[in-house]
């Protein structure tokens, strides 16, 4: 068809061919054609936060960003957390302090809070708390991933 | 159907002289597509990379922002927070902290949704768009520019490359609150801008007033007479709710927001006010005082 | 509480979780995979002129597109068989599935829907709960009378459910008051709203299907597959892979069947992917609207002497298994106090909105809410003190119920003491804040339900049990109890879960129920791996089994440690002989069997296992010019029994608070006059986000509950969402002047209420 195109994206470092319609979003791409599933669809409309990516370091909501406009960006997803067999500290944190029940949201919340603590190394509560203020959690009521987010914030700045 | 990553502003007129249509962060492209309401043009250049679009030139005239400045840096700029507070304000408000970092100045005034939040602080700070095609440049005061809800008066082959906006006078600042029923992921329900200028004495030398989300289009309310502070609050709250056409919709009745966007109007005036004299009042006021402070 | 003084739980599923390499449902992806597609009513209330689908299914890339005349024709229901897979003549709501496309993509799909050809006949649009129990009230079902239901409903007309709760003698104890109050409260629905929508895949082999599907109740889903396409239980599997949340909006048989049927037709998997609108308008679980009519009657001493209810509750169009909320919304009605002249009557109203269903302590917060409310006008009417009326008339230990029930040992009074001192109750507040209290109550649920645990030759153990996670953490506890029975540690377990042809039976992940009776399963499966233990210990160190005691890893002869043998080498000895293998049930704990009260439309709701109490006080701020009111801080105390994961305990706790925050001031829906919801969207139904969340005080009264669940624990994962709304109710009554009488109380009810003559305010 003629809306395909062709073009390539950075995923958590690695290059990928993508052959795609012009009009896709990045979620559906990194799902679907990257073939990376830890971003999660929850709303398809920037309203809840779980397709979150990092588009060069910021926090983008990949619903509603096209995949062609990514190409030359390095994107980061959930799978590009970790680092080897190392977990990163936020992961670890947000299991240790108990911030995970179904997880659906964790993707895009571990995403939202990296982005937070590469801009803001030592937040306080209330600057966390509008940093992850677009990622819906309906399980947690938030106290616990908070927590996370500032135990590695003073484990990554004493 | 076709894609095109513009690295010039030059690049960026041409696609558009050809017919296609500009995209920088995309959200509301993609959404509104998405909603069925405009499909996803066939011909789209993405303006987001291109360097003139990102500045933020300071003269002693006034600032000049480029289109492809996003929310983030707006509510962050040092002088654009202190100077223009109004607009932090606004773009402090946007969505969430992703789409503040995705969303752009440019692209929200040429949204022209009558709910945006830079809406009214742009017309209270007097701003005037500049729309660059090839067949030239031109400046437009918002007031001229947005025509109806998503309607504005620029041509397919413009693009808005900056924002501009005079210095105001000394002892002058701005202020935008937003009625929100929870402190993020918001939509105006109802907001106002106010600018704000002290005379020696204390009293209000200068105002002007606009409206978010009350009418189809962003609104200057007029009429303000001037005084103290508390005389000028409280008539730009009645002259507010008096001028107000709001409609009653699932988030709103239009009776409850003629009453708010009063309350919104004096107390933007009220911060206005007080940070024209110098009084550290944080960008965005919603969450520097009242309901929306933190606890 | 801190939390680092215990040790930390985490979830085996945990790094599947933060990794992202964890499978959600529509995260899976079979070799030649279907996309599948609802047509919609989009109409409440219309009669089926015309349904053609051929020009739909002329479309290449369209598989197949279903309708009712393509499967077998039965009528489901768990307490009324009032509904069939698809729209047969007549639609009763919007979300109500008219046909379903299986194509190659998803622009196929749609262009298939837009193929459809539908025409309707429009029937009047039954859209409000109390007109719709008018003798000349049009039927929601003409055929009503007709249709099969549990024998114990009382049905008429527009009345899917009549239940009553009669005590005493209500009339006599209102005329011996000093002073009776009288209330009405509205509630409008809301959702469950979990992050992650629906899904479900298909795939047949043969005559048997395996179907992927995000359900909290894993045999509840097979049991539907298997009535609505006429089928053996043995010849269909429900997996569910991770599931994103539930809060019962996932109870329930919902599109397993249909995603079936397709893939059965077609002789593909086929995957349905739910969008968040469909999400809004197409469940038939969503937390139902009531309408209140509350009478007290009190004593100038206060204590109460009668109370008299009548609700309505909105079912929806169809009954789902909200045929026992009648009785449920009655209990909670009455509340958690002594009341020795009674009446509650509760009606479930049929309506063309969207089915009504479990959704987390279904008819309890709304309810709570309303007597709470009406609990402090009461008291505010008599002058008193409105927790010290509440620690007055409350039930307590040995006290008797609304219902007859007679309490044993029970913690409420606790809860309320703890709670308020722990809010700072009484202390001197701005005047634009408040601290508001209330109380609620909830049962234990107790069912059957089964599990295996079996330890291989190195060592390590695996659960295999049929209790469903849906991110509470109750399943993850399971790995605990059973290390803590066998001496060994959590880690030693693997957890096979969600799969029905896999594990024994249990009714899901709903009723706060996983803990309580597949805990009491899985201790007694490792309790017969147990006995095996010693008894090959004993054999090996020369002991009386009885004298062997599991530790630490190891088969120890009691008092003499150095005796001792690693659970390693026994079940290396083990698995060259008899296996380590054992299975558990345990039976149920029966209610208390209660007296004096008549109740008809009896389900058995009045005699509650193992009751769960709270109370919680709120500090609310309100901005009197706009009504617009923020949550400060919640001081929650509950009764939930023995605490075994503290850390998973915390998080229910703090979870059901945020939702009923939620409930309380953003989130109902809205309908048009048509029937159709005006805010499915998130936007527009606002949950609440992170940087609206207060801090959350945590106090569990643990008390020794006669008759609980594993080591005296009853249910959590409900009770939290009780009393949230209500304490924040009756924070914003004290600063507004008056109570707000509808919920959500949205800012502009608030400011309308406080704006409306003759408002105190």
């Amino acid at each position: 068809m003629s809306d395909i195109v062709n073009y390539h994206l950075t995923v958590n470092g690695m290059d990928y061919p993508v052959n795609a319609a012009q009009g896709r979003n990045l979620l559906s791409v990194i799902r679907a054609e990257v073939g990376l599933t830890g971003t999660k669809e929850g709303c398809d409309d920037c309203e809840c936060g779980a397709c979150m990516v990092l588009l060069d370091g910021q926090p983008v909501n990949s619903c509603s960003f096209l995949a062609v406009q990514a190409q030359g960006r390095a994107i980061t997803t959930v799978e590009g957390l970790q680092q080897g067999d190392e977990m990163h500290p936020l992961q670890r944190n947000i299991l240790e302090e108990g911030g995970v029940q179904c997880g659906f949201c964790t993707p895009g919340m571990l995403l939202s809070a990296t982005a937070l603590l590469e801009r803001n190394p030592s937040p306080t509560e209330e600057d966390v708390r509008i940093g992850l203020s677009g990622n819906l959690c309906r399980c947690t009521g938030y106290a616990k991933i908070v927590a996370a987010v500032q135990r590695t914030a003073a484990e990554l700045h004493p | 159907m076709s894609f095109t990553i513009a690295t010039t502003l030059d690049e960026a007129l041409q696609a558009l002289a050809t017919g296609a249509r500009p995209v920088a962060g995309g959200s509301d492209l993609v959404v509104g597509a998405r909603h069925g309401k405009a499909p996803l043009p066939e011909h789209l250049v993405a303006i987001d990379r291109i360097t003139e679009l990102q500045c933020i030139e300071v003269t002693d005239a006034g600032v000049c922002i480029g289109a492809g400045v996003n929310h983030h840096i707006i509510e962050h700029h040092p002088l654009l927070s202190n100077a223009f507070a109004g607009l932090s304000d606004g773009s402090a408000l946007v969505g969430s902290p992703s789409t503040r970092n995705v969303g752009t100045l440019g692209g929200n005034v040429m949204n022209s949704s009558p709910a945006m939040d830079t809406g009214s602080p742009l017309m209270v700070l007097g701003a005037e768009a500049e729309l660059r095609s090839l067949r030239g440049s031109r400046r437009v005061g918002m007031a001229e520019l947005w025509t109806g809800p998503g309607r504005h008066s620029a041509e397919a082959d413009e693009l808005c490359v900056a924002i501009h906006i005079a210095t105001p006078a000394p002892r002058s600042n701005s202020a935008y609150l937003r009625l929100e029923y929870r402190r993020s992921m918001e939509i105006a329900v109802v907001g106002a801008a106010a600018a704000v200028t002290i005379a020696d004495d204390g009293s209000v030398s200068a105002v002007r007033v606009a409206l978010t989300a009350v009418a189809p289009t962003i609104i200057e309310v007029t009429g303000i007479g001037l005084g103290s502070v508390a005389e000028v609050a409280a008539a730009a709250a009645a002259a507010a709710s008096e001028q107000a056409r709001p409609i009653s919709d699932v988030r709103a009745s239009d009776k409850y927001r003629r009453h708010t966007v009063g309350v919104m109007a004096r107390r933007a005036v009220e911060a206005a006010a007080r940070r024209a004299l110098g009084e550290p009042v944080s960008v965005p006021v919603n969450r520097a005082i009242g309901i929306g402070a933190a606890s | 509480m801190s939390t680092t003084s215990v040790p930390r739980f985490v979830r085996a599923d945990g790094p599947d979780k933060v990794t992202g390499s964890g499978r959600y449902t529509a995260d899976l992806t079979l070799t030649g995979t279907l996309v599948a597609k609802f047509k919609y009513a989009e109409v409440s209330h219309a009669r089926i002129a015309r349904l053609d689908v051929s020009a739909a299914r002329a479309i290449p890339g369209v598989f197949a597109v279903l309708t009712q005349d393509d499967v077998p024709d039965v009528r489901f229901g768990p307490f009324v068989q009032d509904r069939t897979l698809f729209a047969r003549d007549v639609v009763r709501f919007e979300g109500e599935i008219v046909a379903a496309v299986a194509a190659i993509d998803v622009p196929t799909a749609q262009r298939a829907l837009n193929a459809i050809v539908v025409e309707y006949a429009p029937l009047p649009v039954v859209n409000d709960i109390e007109a719709a129990l008018a003798a000349d009230a049009p039927l929601v079902h003409e055929g009503w009378s007709q249709y099969g239901a549990a024998d114990v409903l009382v049905r008429e007309r527009n009345d899917a459910s009549f239940a009553s709760i009669a005590k005493g003698d209500v009339e006599r104890g209102m005329a011996e008051a000093d002073t009776v109050v009288h209330s009405r409260y509205v509630a409008d629905g809301c959702h469950a709203a979990p992050i992650e929508p629906r899904a479900v895949v298909a795939q047949w082999e043969g005559n048997k299907v395996t179907i992927w599907t995000t359900t909290q109740v894993p045999f509840d889903a097979r049991a539907g597959v298997c009535e609505t396409l006429e089928m053996p239980a043995s010849r269909v599997r429900i997996i569910v892979p991770h599931l994103g949340g539930g809060f019962g909006g996932k109870c329930g048989f919902h599109y397993e069947a249909h995603v079936a049927a397709l893939a059965k037709a077609t002789k593909r998997p086929v995957r349905l992917v739910f969008s968040r609108r469909e999400e809004f308008i197409a469940p038939d679980r969503r937390r139902e609207g009531i309408v209140f009519d509350f009478e007290t009657g009190v004593k100038a001493d206060g204590t109460i002497v009668a109370r008299k209810v009548w609700l309505a509750i909105d079912n929806g169009a169809y009954t789902a298994d909200a045929g026992f909320f009648s009785q449920l919304a009655a209990m909670h009605a009455l509340g958690p106090y002594q009341v020795p002249n009674a009446l509650a009557e509760a009606h479930l109203v049929y309506t063309n909105h969207q089915p009504s269903g479990s959704v987390r302590a279904p008819t309890a917060p709304q309810t709570c809410w309303a007597l709470e409310s009406h609990t402090d006008e009461v008291a505010k009417a008599i002058g008193m003190d409105p927790v010290a009326f509440r620690i007055k008339n409350a039930v307590a230990t040995g006290k008797e119920g609304p219902s007859g029930q007679v309490y044993d040992e029970i913690g409420l009074v606790d809860c309320i003491e703890a709670a308020t001192a722990r809010a700072g109750y009484g202390d001197d507040l701005p005047d634009d804040e408040a601290i508001g209290v209330a109380i609620g109550w909830w049962p234990s649920f107790s069912a059957a339900s089964g599990a295996y645990v079996k330890i291989d030759g190195d060592g390590s153990g695996q659960i295999i049990t049929g209790a469903q996670e849906c991110g509470t953490g109750a399943v993850m506890t399971l790995r605990q109890l059973v290390a803590d029975e066998l001496g060994m540690q959590p880690e030693d377990f693997e957890l096979v879960y969600q799969d029905t042809s896999a594990a024994p039976y249990d009714m899901g992940a709903t009723g706060s129920q996983t803990l309580f009776n597949n805990g009491r399963a899985a201790i007694a499966a490792a309790g017969q791996i147990a006995e095996q233990l010693k008894q090959l210990a004993a054999d090996m160190l020369e002991a009386s089994p009885a004298d062997i005691v599991l530790a630490d890893g190891a088969a120890s002869v009691a008092g003499t440690p150095s005796r001792s043998v690693p659970i390693t080498e026994l079940a290396g000895i083990a698995a060259g002989g008899e296996l380590l293998i054992g299975h558990g049930s345990g039976v149920p704990p029966a209610a208390q069997e209660v007296s004096g009260a008549t109740c008809i439309g009896d389900v058995g709701m009045t005699a509650w296992v193992a009751p769960q109490f709270s109370c919680h006080a709120v500090r609310v701020k309100l901005d009197r010019d706009t009504g617009v009111a923020r949550v400060l801080h919640v001081s929650t105390a509950h009764d939930s029994g023995t605490i075994i994961n503290r850390i998973g305990a915390t998080g229910q706790v703090e979870g059901g608070v945020m939702m009923g925050i939620g409930q309380a001031l953003t989130e109902g829906t809205r309908y048009n006059d048509e029937g159709q919801q005006r805010n499915a969207a998130l936007l527009e139904y606002k949950l609440q986000t992170c940087a609206d969340a207060p801090p959350i005080d945590i106090h569990f009264v643990e008390i020794n509950t006669p008759n609980a669940g594993p080591r005296g624990a009853k249910g959590l994962a409900e009770a939290p969402n009780v009393a949230t709304a209500a304490a924040i109710a009756n924070a914003i009554a004290k600063i507004a002047g008056t109570p707000i009488r509808q919920l959500p109380m949205t800012a502009e009810r608030v400011w309308e209420t406080m704006n409306t003559e003759g408002s105190p305010a």
